[in-house]
């Protein structure tokens, strides 16, 4: 029954979903071949190994696309509390990189399960609320278990450290929890407590997280430290101008003048080579995705389906406009990549699984039976 | 689901995506700001990071002979630059760079310290310096290709050419002169840096810049007839014992300089510690009382004018004739009684020259003095020539006029000497001399040609005739004064002279010490070059006829050497000369020594210029056996660049080091 092939799915299997995903990848190929182009050629070229992760990620897609989400969500806990115990194995034996414990090793293979908790916590979140259906608005009190469901990962997240990911699945909560409904007295006290934890949580940030906040502030106080990042990212994509400087022909990218470019600064990359106009095509692909997401949201036959395809959206647009938004300085830096864009295997292999959870939204509304 | 829950739904999708839509916009219009509104500062910006620039001098031109030979060109010499904020430990790297640039430590160590991101540390060292520069690979410290002044003949036409300063900018003779020529324009020096400061490669629009507008000089100096004076000079002051001593050689007809020499000389590319005294062109810049070498234009003024005849006789005084308060002498202490015109010249006699003046007159004879060109500049092309001094006419007393007969109580400047005797060589036509044929441009195209131009005519061709004819016989008559000078099978017109030094400390004309001088041109009856020779204070000697005259004799019979038949086929300046003259530069490979297209297998290679490396690379490539004299670049080379390659594949090289 799982696996019941159903010839309705070929014929209305989302391809314009799948194409604008492929396109996305595309570029995402080409401009990790630039940002490693100039790079020694002793290393395994990343666009390579991005390449085969995509592969991977395809067939990850794949497989979840044809099973049912409703089957998904049957064990949705199970899953959520399958990626909890990777965390938790990451946290006693996870390999750190750069002062953080975020990978699981498989030799020379990184796996970084904080990738893959966004998308459990959006498939749990939306099997809870689609268990607890209510057309009045949530309370705290209803919210116990939901917010029981970020927490644990959220906390582990944050122990890595990895600020940007435990941000993001924060972000993904709340935008879920404002989506299904909230009652407004809940909501302010929400507010409030967020309000006055900040300032204790600015004690338990590293250095170099308060750094990168103060530097978001006044990014030229300090240009050849922690400034230099987003410095330099603003020099470049502005030296791109209009057009660009063309495909390999970024100075700065080729340089080296930029940080992080395989990673958190693609964009940048992407700017200088291809200017305004690049940038513009890009975010476009974004915005049309988003939008995308947002009519298979619209138009799924079920609350499931609806709170997947809204969360999985939400995430991508979420994502798409922090980093972007911090590549062109007016957004802190913390470490949120680019989907489809920056290097990373866990991510691009989560990305695509989510594409094919959203295909299997996308596709159930004509399959299933009201 | 129900309906309305279906509604609420699709209001919050709909109201949360245009939430996000918003927020797209943000980043778009961001990104608009970024790339289009702030685009240009931020991209000046980006350059200024991945780029360094170096202002760079371009390549200097060349500075040619007649025929096309490399008297001044420009090589590439390494100069050590360091970026001081990327050198780690100053002390360390002072203390090597001390050793092999043998500087202070302490001087470089002030400078690798000090806040600039830029300075320099060592201009155009040698080829062997910059190979262990290279190697200590000094972080922070680098290797810069600069153009460097050469000139490959050493000490050769030094005085005309002058030298550069650590710039490459001209200081002194034609090299200041025709600075802004040879200069070309300034160029910048544009590296591609990356983030960490390394720098990549030079820009590509690098390699045009430094194929830039300057322009190569050619001389009218033949530098094999420039060797041989400086050769022949040069002996004859050391075995004269003389303070120094000024040849020129000019072609009458023309007014072109073919040699100009000053002994002592000096090699331009190691001018320190050479004092300015020693580079100064005595030929143009220094005046003299002329002697007896004045007595031609006197008598040729006087002949002109008709006052008198050749056959008219003046009666000499036997040796002591009274000019208001002052008693004229013979030379040597000779007396003679009644003597010819021609034979005032030959015996050289100063009474009767001083009463060819009295009859003269004093207005007519300035009036000559002047025609000839003295009291004025030549306009030779050359810095800081002199006029002399001739006074006006209305200062001139008896005695005065008696004395500038013989060439006393004016002064002249070599340069007008050698002028005035080649009108006398040419029909009594007086040329401007020059010392520029012209200049040619980056592809040695003729860019500029000078042509002989006349200044006047003096005398009329006939009374020129007759005082050359005079000349020849002062030279070949058995008693002539000038028979030193003389050379089998050439008429040879010419005048010896010796002048008293006008002592300024003690107001009077030493008596012991005097200059000597040889002025004169051949052949008599088509003259083609003229020469001056003239010996400051010679201990040996003194007197002309016997100190000057040999080395008269000496220049011109290797010059008729040189020149077989024909004099005048190398020195013409015709048309086809201008064209055989940029066939031979297009043959010798211009631009630069270091680019020497040594294409053809089947002659020796031109080594000129290059370094020792670049030597063995090359003569390796054509299984030539070099060996090796000195060190630096190349400056000569025997067999010569261009001889047919035989059996025996060898050469050798010699290698000097300047500066």
């Amino acid at each position: 029954m799982i696996l019941r092939f159903d010839r309705r799915i070929l014929v209305n299997f989302d391809w314009t979903l799948l194409a604008i995903v492929l396109g996305i990848c595309f570029i995402g190929v080409l401009n990790i071949f630039s940002a490693g182009y100039s790079l020694s050629e002793k290393q395994y070229p990343l666009y390579l190994k991005q390449i085969q992760w995509i592969a991977l990620g395809l067939l990850c897609m794949l497989i979840v696309f044809f099973i049912d989400y409703r089957v998904i969500s049957r064990i949705a806990y199970l899953i959520y509390g399958f990626s909890l115990a990777l965390l938790v194995f990451v946290a006693l034996y996870g390999y750190t990189s750069n002062g953080s414990q975020r990978w699981i090793s498989f030799g020379s293979v990184f796996f970084q399960p904080s990738e893959f908790v966004k998308l459990t916590i959006i498939v749990a979140l939306a099997r809870y609320f689609d268990d607890h259906k209510s057309l009045e608005p949530y309370t705290l009190k209803e919210l116990f278990v939901p917010l029981l469901i970020l927490f644990v990962p959220f906390i582990l997240v944050l122990k890595q450290p990895d600020l940007g990911t435990a941000l993001i699945l924060l972000i993904i909560f709340s935008s879920i929890i404002l989506f299904i409904g909230i009652n407004w007295r809940s909501f302010l006290i929400a507010v409030v407590v967020v309000l006055i934890s900040m300032p204790v949580g600015w004690h338990f940030l590293k250095d170099y997280q308060k750094d990168r906040l103060l530097t978001f502030l006044s990014p030229e106080n300090d240009p050849l430290g922690t400034g230099y990042h987003i410095i330099q990212s603003m020099i470049a994509i502005g030296s791109g101008g209009f057009l660009g400087k063309g495909f390999l022909k970024g100075s700065q990218t080729q340089l080296k003048f930029l940080p992080e470019q395989q990673t958190d600064f693609v964009f940048s990359v992407f700017a200088e080579e291809w200017g305004f106009a690049g940038g513009l095509v890009l975010m476009l692909l974004f915005i049309f995705l988003i939008v995308w997401g947002m009519k298979i949201a619209l138009h799924s036959r079920d609350l499931l389906g609806t709170l997947i395809s809204f969360g999985i959206t939400a995430l991508i647009s979420w994502e798409v406009f922090i980093n972007i938004g911090m590549v062109l300085g007016i957004l802190p830096v913390v470490g949120i990549p680019l989907p489809f864009l920056s290097y990373g295997g866990s991510a691009m292999v989560v990305l695509l699984m989510s594409m094919g959870l959203l295909m299997n939204v996308s596709v159930h509304r004509f399959i299933l039976q009201r | 689901m129900a309906a309305d829950s279906k509604k609420w739904l699709k209001v919050r999708i709909v109201s949360l995506l245009v939430f996000f839509l918003v927020l797209f916009i943000a980043l778009i219009s961001r990104a608009f700001q970024l790339q289009v509104l702030s685009g240009q500062k931020l991209k000046t910006l980006a350059q200024k990071q991945h780029t360094a620039t170096l202002p760079l001098q371009a390549e200097r031109g060349v500075i040619y002979d007649r025929n096309g030979e490399k008297l001044a060109a420009s090589i590439l010499a390494d100069s050590v630059c360091a970026d001081p904020s990327r050198i780690a430990e100053p002390s360390r790297a002072s203390a090597q760079l001390a050793q092999i640039l043998e500087m202070d430590k302490n001087a470089i160590y002030k400078k690798l310290a000090g806040p600039k991101n830029f300075i320099w540390l060592a201009r155009r060292i040698s080829p062997d310096q910059a190979v262990i520069v290279e190697n200590a690979n000094i972080d922070g410290v680098f290797l810069v290709k600069e153009p460097k002044r050469f000139y490959p003949n050493g000490e050769l036409a030094a005085h005309l050419l002058g030298f550069v300063g650590s710039d490459t900018s001209g200081l002194e003779g034609l090299e200041k002169k025709y600075d802004e020529l040879l200069k070309g324009k300034s160029q910048k020096h544009v590296w591609t840096r990356d983030a960490k400061g390394k720098r990549l490669f030079p820009h590509a629009d690098n390699e045009e810049a430094v194929k830039d507008v300057n322009n190569n000089l050619v001389l009218t100096i033949d530098s094999r007839i420039q060797y041989l004076v400086e050769t022949h000079l040069k002996e004859a002051v050391q075995s004269k014992g003389a303070r120094g001593g000024i040849a020129i050689v000019m072609d009458p007809k023309t007014g072109e300089i073919l040699a100009m020499a000053n002994e002592a000389g000096f090699n331009p590319n190691n001018i320190k510690g050479i004092k300015p005294e020693r580079w100064r062109n005595r030929a143009i810049a220094d005046s003299f009382d002329p002697g007896s070498t004045f007595k031609p234009f006197l008598v040729a003024g006087a002949l002109d004018a008709g006052i008198i005849k050749e056959k008219d006789k003046f009666f000499c005084e036997w040796g002591r004739y009274k000019v208001a308060d002052r008693i004229i002498r013979e030379a040597n202490s000779k007396k003679h009684g009644t003597l010819s015109v021609p034979d005032i010249l030959k015996y050289s006699s100063n009474i009767g020259s001083s009463k060819i003046a009295e009859k003269m007159g004093r207005e007519k004879f300035h009036d000559y003095i002047e025609k000839f060109g003295f009291g004025a500049r030549t306009g030779i092309e050359l810095n800081g020539e002199a006029k002399g001094l001739l006074r006006p006419m209305q200062k001139w007393t008896k005695v005065d006029t008696a004395m500038i007969a013989f060439g006393q109580g004016i002064s002249v400047t070599a340069i007008q000497l050698i002028s005035a005797i080649s009108a006398i060589a040419n029909n009594g036509i007086l040329m401007k001399p020059y010392i520029v044929r012209g200049f040619t441009d980056n592809d040695n195209r003729l860019v500029k040609m000078y042509t002989p131009t006349v200044a006047r005519q003096v005398i009329s061709p006939e009374t020129a005739r007759r005082v050359t004819a005079m000349l020849t016989e002062v030279v070949d008559a058995s008693d002539g004064t000038g028979k030193n000078a003389r050379i089998v099978n050439v008429a040879v017109a010419g005048k010896t002279g010796t002048s008293q030094i006008f002592d300024f400390s003690r107001g009077i004309y030493s008596r012991d010490k005097v200059r000597t001088s040889f002025i004169g041109f051949f052949p008599a009856d088509n003259p083609q070059v003229a020469i001056l020779v003239i010996l400051d204070q010679p201990q040996h000697d003194k007197w002309g006829g016997v100190a000057a005259a040999p080395v008269f004799k000496n220049i011109g019979e290797q010059i008729l050497n040189c020149y077989k038949t024909n004099i005048r086929e190398n020195p013409v300046f015709d048309q086809d000369q201008a064209n055989k003259l940029q066939l031979v530069a297009a043959e010798q490979n211009i631009p630069a020594p270091i680019t020497v297209d040594n294409n053809d297998e089947t002659v020796m290679p031109d080594f000129q210029g290059l370094t020792i490396r670049e030597t063995i690379k090359i003569a390796k490539a054509r299984a030539i056996e070099v060996s090796i004299a000195g060190s630096g670049w190349a400056i000569n080379q025997y067999p010569k660049a261009g001889t047919p390659l035989t059996e025996d594949r060898s050469c050798k090289v010699t290698f000097s080091v300047s500066d």
